[in-house]
């Protein structure tokens, strides 16, 4: 369970540590008569009349679904050539060890996809990015300058923007390759570029619409529809990741654990949460589909990697399926540091 | 490479900036004053902001100046000046950015950082590994009771055309100078940040902490402009592989002691010549029974003999002094992790040797 451990406490890294200046009302912000934010206000304007995304802004409303794993659509299946699909399976069965977050690494692409809670600090030339999440910060060049030629590879790239209408929309490129697109290890190359549009539709919302563009790992461009909301009255904490645990990192799954297809077949179906813990059910979803591909199984978009014949892990938790006396499947207990939750067999 | 503190600050001031492969390091910084030649006008007046203010935004450099500080030994109290003496003497080691942890109050001493003002709130972006560091001109107060943090918490307010910064709120696992004077969680830095003109501002640092020092002391620095440059991406613990080899043994604690004709041979004054820019000066004293090393940014930093000529500064950085034809001291050598850079000593043939002043 230690690296479900270690892949849940990056994922709870805002943690609330004494309030400081957590509830401190955000000067400037637009409110309601009754004080509240009003977030549906009109989007500010910069004295040149462009959008003004400052502030402070948090992902939502299911912030990290595509962080977990960018595959979340049926049409993005297979989207990975074969020697990305070889290297995502290489670091399932390391345990993903080496995950350059677990290392306390910047995020990179992650970073840029689920940015957690975040400044936007834009001035005429220049966008600042001030993620809370490793206190690691990105720049945004909005002075005219083109991307570099043949960069040296960077862990956040080059960034350089510019204004369709009221659309910021926003290139990265120079990418080095140690980090990975999300936490169930998808890697990307040197090549991968990065397209956001931003957009400000009102004081409190922006929409965000990402690409990821990589012809040496994807046969075709991932597109991300998100959203960003303002977060008023708040602040952001100071984040330093000390990377005390990466020595311990040492898991290498047991591959030599092979399943056949018609023991696995077994497992496939959908289940339902029943009981245990809320937040299990909040972070991996209240209904889990297992299903078999190529002698795989997985559970939803994520390969199941076996530990026993029972016992499976998964990215965010472990899962174990529980049989009655005739060999038939019952129930799914998914495990994380939270606690367990209990999904019965649906169908 | 890691670099680590020790030799971290050490690389930071003679490595870089690190020429790779020169992307947006040759950029024209855009908005800059310039002469009909078109180089920077470094003296043209400072830029105000729309209400007035003097705006601080641009790409500064700490490294060329030397850092004056009015502390005096008995401003440090005992345990303070024994935790320094024990940092020193394990080389640094212990220095919390060896371990890739963030500088504390040495922030933006270190090297570039990038000032980006607004009008509610200023952000430093260092280029020493990618920290950023915010500053709250909204007019709300220190917090209280904070949870201690390594940057500590800071508001800002204007005295006329200067910014001061207060800030509170530190964890007490960082030092303030880079004599390793350690300080607590009482600490409280003001500092005060003038912006002379286009290309240059002065930064006063006071620190007070009245259960490290008996009184609040100032540390004065001028910082520059570095115009039509960018900063480069720094982790610092990119590729670590350094922290495990950070072990001290007895020979490298192990000083000779040598006397003091001997070390006033060394002390005065030597520059690092650079083609086409300032050379950077370095000043070599004696105080008490030690050498000291001041280089511009840093401040003083002890040297412990290991033989005659060679010196260890921090752990995996040896100073070199050598000598002419004649015996006399012509240059010094500076040794980090294998990567040497020569300093000549100024006047090398009439200079008298300095001693402590």
């Amino acid at each position: 369970m230690h690296k479900i451990a270690i892949a849940l406490s990056l994922w709870l890294l805002a943690i609330p540590l004494g309030a400081q200046w957590l509830n401190l009302p955000t000067p400037g912000i637009p409110r309601t008569a009754d004080g509240k934010p009003n977030l549906n206000a009109p989007a500010p304007l910069t004295p040149e009349g462009k959008p003004d995304f400052s502030g402070l802004w948090r992902p939502g409303p299911t912030p990290y679904t595509y962080g977990f794993d960018v595959i979340q659509d049926p049409k993005d299946e297979n989207i990975f050539l074969p020697a990305a699909e070889a290297l995502f399976k290489r670091h399932l069965a390391d345990f993903r060890r080496d995950n350059p977050v677990g290392h306390c690494l910047p995020g990179g692409p992650l970073t840029i996809l689920t940015p957690g809670l975040h400044r936007i600090m834009q001035s005429r030339t220049v966008v600042a990015l001030l993620y809370e999440g490793g206190s690691h910060y990105r720049q945004i060049f909005l002075d005219g300058r083109q991307l570099p030629q043949d960069p040296n590879p960077a862990w956040f790239g080059y960034s350089v923007g510019h204004w369709d209408g009221d659309t910021l929309v926003v290139e990265t490129a120079g990418f080095n390759d140690r980090t990975w697109l999300d936490m169930a290890g998808h890697p990307h190359s040197e090549q991968l570029r990065v397209t956001e549009r931003f957009r400000r539709i009102d004081f409190g919302h922006i929409q965000r619409q990402i690409t990821f563009e990589d012809p040496q790992t994807l046969t075709k461009p991932l597109t991300f529809s998100l959203a960003l909301n303002y977060a008023p009255d708040t602040e952001i904490l100071e984040n330093i990741c000390e990377d005390r645990d990466s020595a311990h990192l040492v898991g290498k799954a047991n591959t030599s654990l092979e399943l056949s297809s018609e023991s696995l077949r077994r497992y496939v179906g959908t289940y339902e949460f029943r009981e245990g813990s809320p937040m299990v059910a909040g972070f991996m979803g209240r209904t889990q589909t297992v299903a078999l591909i190529d002698g795989t199984l997985y559970l939803n978009a994520l390969p199941l990697v076996p530990q026993s014949e029972t016992i499976f892990d998964s990215t965010g938790a472990a899962a174990e399926f529980f049989l009655d006396t005739n060999g038939a499947v019952t129930h799914l207990i998914l495990s994380q540091t939270e606690g367990d939750a209990r999904y019965n067999r649906m169908r | 490479m890691n670099r680590s503190m020790g030799s971290v600050v050490v690389a930071i001031w003679v490595v870089t900036p690190i020429p790779a492969l020169g992307q947006w390091l040759h950029y024209p910084t855009p908005g800059m004053p310039r002469t009909p030649d078109g180089k920077p006008n470094l003296s043209a007046p400072a830029p105000k902001t729309a209400d007035g203010k003097p705006d601080l935004t641009g790409l500064w450099r700490h490294s060329n100046s030397k850092l004056e500080s009015d502390l005096r030994p008995d401003d440090v109290q005992p345990w303070a000046q024994a935790a320094a003496k024990r940092s020193a003497e394990n080389l640094r080691t212990d220095f919390w950015t060896t371990r890739c942890l963030p500088p504390g109050p040495l922030f933006g001493l270190l090297d570039l950082s990038k000032i980006v003002q607004t009008p509610g709130l200023i952000v430093i972006l260092a280029e020493a590994a990618n920290r950023y560091r915010q500053i709250f001109i909204d007019g709300r107060g220190l917090p209280k009771d904070p949870n201690p943090a390594w940057q500590g918490y800071s508001v800002g307010h204007w005295e006329g055309d200067a910014l001061v910064v207060e800030t509170a709120g530190f964890n007490d696992k960082s030092v303030v100078d880079y004599e390793l004077h350690p300080h607590t969680e009482a600490l409280r830095l003001t500092e005060r940040y003038r912006r002379r003109d286009f290309g240059h501002m002065e930064r006063q640092i006071t620190i007070d902490d009245p259960k490290a020092f008996t009184r609040a002391w100032t540390m004065k620095t001028a910082i520059q402009l570095e115009p039509d440059t960018e900063l480069l991406e720094f982790v610092c613990n990119e590729n670590e592989k350094d922290v495990k080899h950070f072990v001290i043994t007895e020979h490298d604690t192990k000083e000779m002691h040598l006397d003091s004709t001997l070390l006033s041979k060394y002390a005065g004054e030597y520059e690092v010549l650079r083609p086409g820019r300032e050379p950077l000066a370095i000043t070599v004293t004696v105080v008490g029974d030690h050498l000291m090393i001041e280089r511009p940014g840093m401040g003083k930093m002890s040297m412990s003999a290991r033989s005659e000529t060679t010196f260890s500064v921090s752990f995996g950085e040896v100073v070199e002094f050598v000598n002419d034809s004649h015996g006399a001291v012509s240059h010094l050598i500076m040794d980090v992790a294998g990567d040497e850079q020569k300093a000549v000593r100024k006047n090398a043939a009439t200079a008298a040797p300095l001693a402590d002043k």
